[in-house]
């Protein structure tokens, strides 16, 4: 494997505030790479630095060797953007969008054709094909969207939260196609909110919060190291805690209290499960461990605003 | 400044969506300059009589065209620009392609022009069947270069107001204080020569004052020395406003 992307010391300021406090990590090619976070953790301005849209404060980012900043139109070139917002051309027709981009991308005008009835096909769109974006519902948006990012056939594809605010067999169609081009050799890069997005699409992830790299590594490995296997929840006040502590405790890695919830992590569910059914408490979760309680145990339960 | 041929392809996609504007944006650009032509140029040019050894109409076409090309060349880049960067986020999709935000802007400033361009040309048309025309084809197209450069000039300063503007009704201070005073200060209605002193002073500092000069002597077919003035004037602003509104976008667009 090739290191396609790196980036050292990379930081961003706006200002007094420091959006991405000089963070490193590599991208292999060919692989799928997700950014984590909560809202306002320096995730999109991380990616935004990396296809040349946001100039960097310090530090530095290599795009297949190019400096980021520097041969910003050559990085662009080989780069596909699935931005986070809808950024269509409402003025233009679903075939006019992409055959205006691609003359951004200088593709021949026949070439294009070809290639914008291929993409059309591929993100399923025959029937809109002459309709302006108007007629066209989210879904079907954010699947130009991913279209237009391929218009130029990039070797690395940015999704920033590309399934925000879609229904399930939506973001199901957008995660097939995802992998598709991955499985085809393009590397992925991703931000999500989403924890099942990220566990179905990423080899590898970091954990992004407050503009640091809190954690980094591959989902299931990750969930591993920090919760263990399987997850019990526990409904219950607080003045409990005590007793179920003495009681679960010894089955259990970690606990946790959070609001109304009392979490144990395992790492073997056997114990605490017998345990459990002796003890017959009402309002009990047992489940595996998700990324998600990954995601919450690094950057906290509470609101982050 | 990272400029380069592909402002010339975000002027295109302009003219890709523009097919479907095409008769009201017509319509609208030729109602209003069509108003002052009738109102004033007929309704109030039959009690003037001989207005400087011609007729009032023909002293008011020169003025009302470059005002027209004014106008419409202001509110592309103020309106329109704003429309695509801040609701359509369209400026955000372009740079993430190898136009860069300099392309972007300046695409956008030459349509200004071009929008601006057909604004002035319907008028001229109108004008020239009221009995109003340029002196040869030559003055012409002098005019037409005229047009496209004022264009541009007006374009380039919308920039930089769109390039500050929080919301659409920033945009009144712009037309209400700058625009519409520059209007009927610039001799377009009237000459200015029985202004007092300091308003002719004044006169000279607005950049419509000198296009209309420009414009009113190649309809006429005359150009004296004085005509350098203004045109360096003219020049020198374009530059000066395309550069610092194409920056000041640029600021706003890569944060």
């Amino acid at each position: 494997m090739r290191t396609i992307i790196q980036a050292t010391g990379l930081t961003k300021k706006f200002g007094d505030l420091t959006a991405v406090a000089g963070i490193s990590f590599e991208i292999e090619e060919g692989e799928c790479f997700g950014f984590l976070g909560p809202n306002g953790a320096g995730k999109t301005t991380t990616v935004r630095m990396i296809h040349c849209v946001s100039p960097i404060t310090s530090g530095s980012i290599l795009v297949n060797g190019l400096p980021a900043g520097v041969d910003n139109r050559k990085i662009k070139a080989m780069t596909g953007v699935i931005p986070q917002e809808i950024t269509l051309d409402n003025d233009l027709t679903v075939v006019e969008n992409l055959m205006v981009f691609s003359k951004f991308f200088d593709i021949p005008r026949r070439e294009a054709k070809k290639r914008v009835d291929e993409l059309i096909a591929f993100v399923e769109l025959e029937v809109k094909r002459n309709n302006k974006i108007s007629d066209l519902s989210t879904g079907m948006k954010r699947r130009l969207l991913v279209a237009r990012a391929l218009l130029n056939k990039p070797a690395i594809i940015i999704a920033d939260e590309p399934t925000t605010g879609l229904d399930p067999q939506a973001r199901h169609l957008i995660w097939q196609r995802l992998r598709l081009l991955k499985n085809q050799g393009t590397t992925l890069i991703l931000t999500t909110q989403y924890m099942e997005e990220a566990q179905q699409l990423c080899d590898r992830i970091v954990v992004m919060y407050e503009g640091k790299i809190l954690k980094a590594g591959i989902p299931s490995r990750l969930i591993e190291d920090e919760i263990g296997r399987e997850v019990v929840e526990i409904r219950i006040a607080e003045d409990q805690d005590a007793r179920l502590l003495a009681d679960l405790g010894p089955f259990a890695c970690g606990h946790e209290r959070a609001g109304d919830t009392l979490f144990f992590y395992c790492r073997d569910g056997h114990g605490i499960q017998k345990k459990l059914v002796e003890l017959d408490l009402p309002n009990t979760v047992h489940r595996p461990a998700t990324l998600e309680d990954v995601f919450l145990k690094l950057t906290g339960r509470s609101l982050i605003e | 400044m990272n400029l380069s041929r592909r402002a010339f392809l975000v002027f295109y996609r302009n003219l890709v969506s523009y097919k479907r504007f095409v008769v009201s944006t017509f319509f609208a650009s030729l109602i209003q300059p069509l108003f002052y032509l009738v109102t004033f140029g007929i309704g109030m040019g039959a009690y003037m009589g001989q207005f400087g050894g011609k007729t009032y109409l023909s002293f008011l076409v020169p003025g009302v065209l470059i005002s027209s090309v004014m106008m419409s060349s202001t509110f592309e880049s103020l309106y329109g620009a704003f429309v695509k960067m801040i609701h359509e986020r369209l400026y955000d999709s372009l740079i993430a392609t190898p136009v860069s935000a300099e392309d972007a802007v300046t695409g956008d400033i030459l349509w200004g022009a071009f929008r601006g361009l057909i604004s002035g040309g319907l008028m001229m048309a109108v004008a020239f069947f009221m009995g109003v025309f340029p002196v040869s084809a030559f003055a012409g197209l002098l005019l037409t270069v005229l047009m496209v450069l004022i264009g541009i000039m007006f374009g380039s300063m919308g920039m930089i107001v769109t390039s500050y503007a929080p919301n659409f009704d920033f945009f009144n201070y712009y037309t209400e204080l700058v625009i519409t005073p520059m209007l009927f200060f610039s001799g377009v209605f009237f000459p200015l020569d029985n202004f007092p002193g300091w308003m002719k002073t004044l006169a000279q500092f607005l950049p419509l004052t000198h296009a209309v000069e420009i414009s009113r002597a190649v309809y006429a077919g005359v150009y004296p020395k004085g005509l350098l003035l203004h045109l360096a004037f003219i020049l020198g602003l374009t530059a000066v406003a395309f550069w610092f509104g194409v920056m000041r976008m640029k600021k706003r667009l890569i944060k």
